[in-house]
């Protein structure tokens, strides 16, 4: 072995040297650091990057979003639906006299599930909600699916003439219950444009007509694109699947079929806390029951409601307390 | 005689490789964090994911953080700090690589302060940096502090005029890495 070595000396000599010269050159001091760093890239790309911030808010407009709120974080919601902009100058302001305005909160139990409540002043009904994020988009996984349930009552008196012209009758507190549920399927594709699709089931105990379904099935879509970090556009729109019973006699009803899908666009702005969605929709109603199943406005003759929605969100960590605004 | 001679450079190759590997000293739960404070608000954030290397021999030394794990008390404001300042979709990671300039004997238990020169990337800009700090060595790990300062404009991230008296211009990063030998 030794007389091996010494007789095959350029052998260990030569990577001797090759080495010493490796060591001191700066060229090897560049390459040994990009080989940590890309040591470190390695492992670091094993664990999941979550796609964060697929849309600004819980809501597009009228509808859910796939977001959540983190947990122990509280979001305000104030939203606003003024009178239609054919409702007139002298008589309405152009819709300004008036609003329909839903109050909400939004609490986060963990990361991925919240529950809300809200209390609307059209047709002064309450509702809760429970969002849950099943599955989070990622580096490896396409797409966000959220899972959503509500719960409404609404609390008019018995026997009040409805938007849509019925008289709507209540023998029982159970009358006045609906129920929805959504599967919101989102993908952010960059970090402009995000779509979202949203299936919706809505079940109301008390129709208004026996011509209006009582379960009603909804395909919703919708997105957003970002014009600048703090300036958005936001597009929703709610087609509906009816069993229209009235109309198989040629619109035997009393009244014709009254509702109609609810298309809407808007302008989200951030502003550090708050999120302020402006919007132009045919739909007043800001539960899921009155927007997607009983909305009479029609963009084609001009009942189109400006609106807001403003979001706060407010952090109840403990950790939040010191370094809260 | 031909089979011995590549079994022994076989084995050449391995025994550099083994010790190489031996001078490693390595981390994935690094300690990195940051602080602004501003009359109006203070912002802390801590990333407890940080990658780090340091290779005993060259003394080089690469750490590299992803800009998703940095956690804020807040989460609004965490959003925000990917979604509008460091936009981490475009640049996923923060990252060192440099060397440490004192010819310490990291084999050698004791406390000694050294200065690491490299280049830093945030926000996809990379600069040159020298940055101070202390390395307590013991039998069979590193411990490595380090802290500095970064301002925000020379790394292009924007704060807007409306939101510029709650974030400082000047960011106090900090850090603590337990290497262990590999």
């Amino acid at each position: 072995m030794i007389h091996f070595l010494y007789s095959q000396r350029w052998l260990p000599a030569s990577v001797l040297f090759l080495l010493l010269f490796l060591g001191t050159s700066p060229w090897q001091g560049v390459v040994a650091q990009d080989d940590l760093l890309s040591m470190l890239e390695e492992e670091q790309s094993k664990e999941p990057t979550y796609t964060i911030a697929t849309f600004k808010a819980s809501r597009l407009i009228n509808g859910q979003t796939i977001e959540t709120i983190s947990k122990n974080h509280l979001n305000f919601w104030i939203s606003h639906r003024f009178g239609a902009v054919n409702s007139g100058f002298i008589a309405n302001f152009f819709g300004l006299d008036e609003a329909k305005i839903r109050l909400g909160l939004e609490y986060g139990l963990t990361d991925r599930w919240l529950v809300g409540a809200g209390r609307s002043s059209l047709e002064k009904t309450y509702d809760l909600y429970t969002k849950y994020k099943v599955l989070r988009q990622s580096n490896t996984v396409p797409i966000t699916v959220t899972a959503m349930a509500g719960w409404g009552i609404n609390t008019m008196p018995t026997g009040y003439v409805m938007e849509s012209g019925f008289t709507m009758k209540f023998n029982d507190n159970i009358e006045r219950y609906s129920y929805w549920s959504q599967v919101l399927v989102a993908r952010k594709f960059d970090e402009k444009l995000s779509l979202q699709v949203m299936p919706t089931l809505i079940h109301v105990n008390k129709v208004e007509d026996p011509s209006i379904p009582n379960q009603l099935f909804a395909l919703g879509g919708g997105g957003r694109y970002k014009l600048s970090q703090r300036v958005t556009l936001s597009a929703e729109y709610y087609h509906t699947f009816r069993e229209l019973k009235g109309d198989e006699d040629g619109g035997g009803g009393a009244f014709p079929y009254p509702y109609r899908d609810a298309l809407s666009l808007g302008v989200d702005i951030e502003t550090g806390g708050h999120v302020f969605q402006f919007h132009l929709t045919n739909a007043r109603g800001m539960v899921e029951k009155q927007f997607i199943g009983q909305n009479v406005g029609s963009w084609g003759k001009g009942d189109i409601f400006y609106g807001f929605n403003i979001a706060r969100t407010f952090s109840l960590d403990k950790a939040a307390r010191n370094t809260h605004k | 005689m031909k089979v011995k001679r590549i079994f022994l450079s076989f084995l050449l190759v391995l025994v550099t490789s083994w010790t190489m590997a031996q001078s490693l000293y390595r981390t994935s739960v690094g300690e990195l964090s940051f602080f602004s404070k501003t009359p109006v608000l203070d912002i802390e954030a801590v990333n407890q994911k940080t990658g780090a290397i340091l290779n005993a021999t060259t003394r080089d030394l690469a750490i590299q953080a992803k800009i998703t794990d940095f956690q804020f008390p807040n989460k609004l404001m965490q959003e925000h700090f990917n979604e509008n300042y460091m936009e981490s979709e475009r640049f996923p990671t923060t990252k060192f690589a440099g060397k440490i300039k004192e010819d310490v004997d990291f084999s050698k238990p004791g406390t000694y302060p050294v200065t690491a020169e490299g280049n830093l990337t945030i926000h996809g800009v990379t600069k040159p940096v020298t940055v101070k700090g202390s390395l307590v060595a013991t039998a069979n790990s590193l411990q490595v502090k380090f802290s500095f300062q970064v301002r925000t404009a020379d790394y292009q991230i924007e704060v807007p005029t409306l939101v510029f008296n709650k974030i400082a211009e000047v960011i106090a990063v900090s850090g603590t890495l337990n290497l262990v030998k590999q």
